[in-house]
Order: C-alpha cells, then structure tokens, then sequence
C-alpha cells in the first residue's frame, strides 16, 4: 500500500535511562500541511525532532521521508531527501557575515531537483518577508535575536527544502515579530511547503496551526484542529496549567 | 574567469584584502627574492630552514585554525615523509629516478598512514578533545619505535635507521647534475611557500573552504545542511598532513640528516605553538610566526644557548593571556580599526 505523507512516524520508542522520551509515537504529515507540535516541557517536542532528523537514533520503530525508510541514515542523508531544520536554541553561524552565512547551505544536495524553482521562489519570498539581504555582510552575533531565528529559517530554505521542521520559532520575540513569523511561514505553507513546528507559545499555535498534535511524556496526547484542542478540558489540564 | 581567479586569491578568509596590503605582500615576496643576493650561501641556507618549516606551520592553520581539529601530532607526517624518502633515495643512488621516486614514495606513505589514522578517528565520531591525545600518541609510538632502531639489523635495503642518531647521507634533490643546495635550495623553498600560501587561501575562499570553516562554527548546524562532515574533516587532515610532509621532504633535503626527536615531544608542541602565537585562524599569521620563531630558536641554538625553548614557552604563555586570537591577528585587527576609524573620519 501506498502510503501519502512526507513524513511519518512509526511506532517509535526512545528512552534515556529511565526517563521515556518518545513512547510508541505515530506522526503522519501529509504534504502541503502545516501542524503544530505543542506539549508541557520535557514532553519529548526536541526529542521527535531530532529522532526525525537521525540527530538520535530510535530505540525501535521507523522513519518514513517522502515515503523512503530512513529510520538507519545518517543524519546528513536525511536532509538530502528534503527535509530542513532549524534548532530550538539558534545555530546561525556567529562569526560569519549574513551574507556567508546564506551562502554555506548548498541547493544541489537536496532530493527533489523538480521543485528548484518552486523553492528559488520561497526563498526570495523568505528573504524579503523576513527583511535579509543576501549581500549583507554584517556579522550575524550583531543582529537582534528575531532576526538570527529569522536567518536561520532563511539559511534552511537556502538548502532547497519541502520539509521544514522548525524548533520553536518565537521564543524570546515581541507580539509584532510573532505575528510577522506567522505571516510569513503561511506564505511559505500557501507556496507549496509543509511545515512541522514545535511551539510553546499559545498565540502562535492559534494563530498560525491547521492541525495541531499534543505531546504529553513522549506520548501523543491527542491530535485535532486547533479550536478542539483549546477545548478540550485534558488538554488545558496537562499543557494550559489547569486553566479555569 | 579572471576576477573569479583574483577573488578566491584575495577573498577574506585570511587577514589582509586591501590593495595596500597586497602591494606590501609583494614588496616583501621581492625583498625575500633579494635576500640571498646580499648575504652568504651559509646564511641563505640558515634562512631556507626557517622557510621550511613554514608548510608544517600552515597545516596546522588549516586544520586546526579553519577546521577546529587541533591535532599534536602532525610531526609525524613529517618524519614519515622524511624517513621514507632517505629510505628509498638512499637505496636508489645512481638511479636518475630515485629522487623523484623518494619524494613521491615519501608523500605517498605519510598520505597513507594519516588516511587511515583519520578514518576511524572521523568516521568513528571520535570525541573532538580526544583528538590531540590520539595524534601525540602516534607519532610518540613513531619517536619511540625509531628510537630502538640502532644496529645493523635494522637496515631497509643499504640504508640504516640509526636509532637515536637518525639516518644520515640522505641525498639532496637535483635535475641532472644541478643540485638543490645553498642558494638555489632557498630558492625552492621560497616558490614551495608561496605556492602553498596562495593555494590555500584560494582553497579557503572556495565554497569546500567556507564549509570547512562552517563545520568549525558549527559542526552539526553544517551536518543538518546535508553536508558529510566526516569526509571533509577527513580531507582536510590528509591535506595538513601533506603540507607537513613537504616540510619534512624538504629538511631532509637541506640537513641530510633525520633523527628520531624530528618526531618526539618537543618538535610535536612546535608546530602548535607557532599557530597558537601568530594566530591559527590566519595562514599569513602563522607563516610570520613560523619565520620569527624558528629564527629565534635556530640563532639561540647555534649560540649554543639552552634558552630557546624557555623564550618559545614564554611566547606562548604571553600569547594565551594576552593575545588569545594570536599576535599577529590581533594586532591585523587593531590597525583594521583603526584605519576604518581614519577613513571614517576623513569622510565626515
């Protein structure tokens, strides 16, 4: 059988010594999708992530790209099948120019060579969105926090990704540049890309989620439309402080 | 095409890209030319061993200053390179190949041992500070070994190991009859740095440098781009390993001679020190800092003074505490500023 995602989760367990981090999770994004990962701390958000990019090995289950089993590549080939990450504490390069730090990410590593010109106009969309000058060469340890989590979103659509997973976007920025991040990953979403965020930040998820899944001790909670998780009173127990 | 040549040359992964700078680089490549002119062979031999050394110097700002692989041990592809070109030029006198043979033999061998060392320290993901430990260790084991080779047993062909008094009448490169020594030997080292100077900085301002210098930002941030940073750690460790290998091709050329201290403590620090005191993330730094201070260790020496090593440490201590980027980068830095500052000023 044929299955439809572009990536998938199955069945996959990890554990650190005696803490679960992932416990039988099955994720299923289909393309075009934009879900949000939400979840208390410690509720494995980081974990899936980096068991999705190969940065952690699985205990057991498996690992579906663009419908390739992925679950025993190294990490580098996992990104070469389209995938693209961004970290939850920045990882722009400090010490290099906005410029270099643009240039480092190499378009012809990527998977799908049909979708270039699709992801060229991402990328100048990107750009210009998220107000980056590829010729700028300002060291990025001078730019505000916004705009690293900004460039490094823009370095990771340098590499000509149809996935993107992002790794708490709006920590640590005003309402404004919230909404503006919001903004411009739905343009990047309505062009063609689909996009995995793990987000904290209730106003984000509500403003930008189709889909959201809820993380509760490496679990998969529930998973709805953003209106039925607010909703619903578990949830608001577990991840909204026991909110009245 | 040829701006494309001029940018990588002068691109900025090394300190200096003004015009100025470039017109005193020059202005000093023609006086290192003129050099030999006003002083004697025995000086101009003196000058070649300070040149020499300068490839080592640069593998290890390669590795270490661009690549954030700190190796102590590169001394070892050094005497590698050295040892198996006096074995098979030693075995092959008369033969009008056997120079040749013994320079490709010798890169040959070192290219091979440091291939093998640093696939399974890349490929195995060994831990970054372990790395140092790994390389002293071998070329210790390659001082030790070479140290218990006294004695007629341990000859490869005609040529003896010598134990700790090294191998001796090692011949000296030459095309034909002429013979790579004294002033023409100054000559060859000089284009050899020159050479290794500008294809590194071009290497460095490729896109292969620029992700060699984004794997020492950052090396998973790199991997996450897609790239195989284990190949290229790999690449660039043979690459330094070569540019030591030169070195020691080229001072078994000039002294005819290689004992096995070439390969222990002391020597293995050298190199390390030089890129630590000029500044690792330079390749102009660390050449300048490898002509003083062999300069000032070879003059010391020859004085018969004892005190060259303490005025080296004492270098690299004043280097740690008040230079951590290295002298010669800081102070790059320094007049950076201050003729931006200048121009500012001058345009308001």
């Amino acid at each position: 059988m044929k299955n439809t995602f572009i990536l998938e989760a199955r069945n996959v367990n990890k554990r650190f010594g005696g803490v679960i981090a992932a416990n039988d999770v099955n994720l299923q994004v289909k393309p075009g999708e934009l879900r949000c990962i939400i979840g208390p701390n410690g509720a494995g958000k980081s974990t899936l992530f980096s068991l999705l990019c190969g940065i952690q090995r699985v205990d057991s289950g498996e690992i579906f790209i663009h419908e390739h089993d992925v679950t025993h590549k190294q990490q580098f080939k996992r990104v070469r099948f389209g995938i693209g990450l961004t970290f939850q504490t920045n990882r722009t390069y400090q010490d290099l120019s906005v410029k270099r730090n643009l240039a480092i990410p190499n378009p012809s590593l990527a998977h799908s060579k049909s979708a270039h010109q699709q992801s060229k106009e991402r990328m100048v969309m990107a750009l210009k969105g998220f107000d980056l000058d590829p010729q700028d060469e300002t060291r990025a340890c001078e730019l505000p926090h916004h705009k690293l989590q900004w460039l490094e979103i823009a370095m990771v659509l340098a590499g000509f990704p149809d996935l993107l997973l992002i790794d708490e976007p709006t920590a640590g920025m005003s309402r404004d540049e919230t909404d503006r991040t919001v903004e411009i990953l739905k343009q990047l979403n309505d062009h063609g890309l689909t996009i995995v965020v793990v987000e904290h930040d209730m106003h984000f998820v509500k403003s930008i989620a189709q889909k959201v899944t809820v993380l509760h001790q490496g679990r998969i909670f529930m998973e709805g439309n953003v209106a039925d998780i607010t909703a619903n009173e578990d949830v608001k127990n577990i991840y909204l402080g026991h909110a009245h | 095409m040829n701006s494309k040549i001029l940018h990588l040359i002068g691109g900025g992964a090394d300190i200096g890209t003004s015009r100025t700078f470039w017109i005193g680089f020059i202005i000093v490549v023609i006086l290192f030319a003129l050099y030999p002119i006003q002083v004697s062979e025995f000086r101009a031999s003196n000058a070649a061993y300070y040149l020499l050394n300068i490839p080592l110097g640069l593998g290890m700002a390669l590795l270490w200053g661009y690549c954030g692989v700190l190796s102590f041990g590169h001394v070892a592809y050094f005497g590698i390179a050295g040892y198996t070109y006096g074995i098979i030029a030693g075995n092959m006198v008369g033969n009008s190949f056997g120079l040749i043979a013994g320079v490709i033999g010798g890169l040959l061998a070192s290219t091979l041992v440091a291939g093998v060392f640093a696939y399974f320290v890349f490929y195995a993901r060994v831990r970054e500070w372990i790395i140092p430990i790994l390389t002293l260790v071998l070329t210790i084991l390659l001082e030790t070994f070479l140290g218990q080779t006294a004695g007629y047993q341990w000859r490869v062909g005609s040529v003896l190991l010598g134990g700790y008094n090294g191998m001796t009448g090692i011949p000296s490169i030459q095309i034909g009859s002429f013979v790579f020594m004294g002033y023409s030997f100054y000559y060859l080292c000089l284009i050899i740095v020159l050479v290794c100077y500008v294809a590194l900085r071009m290497l460095l301002n490729s896109n292969f440098g620029q992700v060699v210098i984004a794997i020492r930002e950052d090396p998973l941030r790199t991997e996450m781009f897609g790239y195989d940073i284990r190949a290229r750690k790999w690449l660039v460790f043979v690459l330094s390993a070569v540019l030591a290998s030169i070195s020691g091709l080229l001072y078994v050329q000039w002294g005819n001679y290689i004992t096995p201290s070439q390969v222990g403590l002391l020597s293995a620090a050298l190199p390390v020190i030089w890129a630590s005191v000029g500044g690792r993330s330079s390749l102009l730094a660390v050449i300048i800092a490898t002509l003083i201070l062999n300069w000032v260790n070879f003059t010391l020496s020859a004085q018969g003074n004892q005190y060259a090593m303490v005025i080296i440490g004492t270098a690299l201590v004043i280097t740690m505490l008040f230079f951590p980027r290295g002298i010669v980068v800081m102070t790059a830095e320094w007049i950076g500023k201050f003729t931006n500052r200048s121009n500012n000023e001058a345009t308001h």
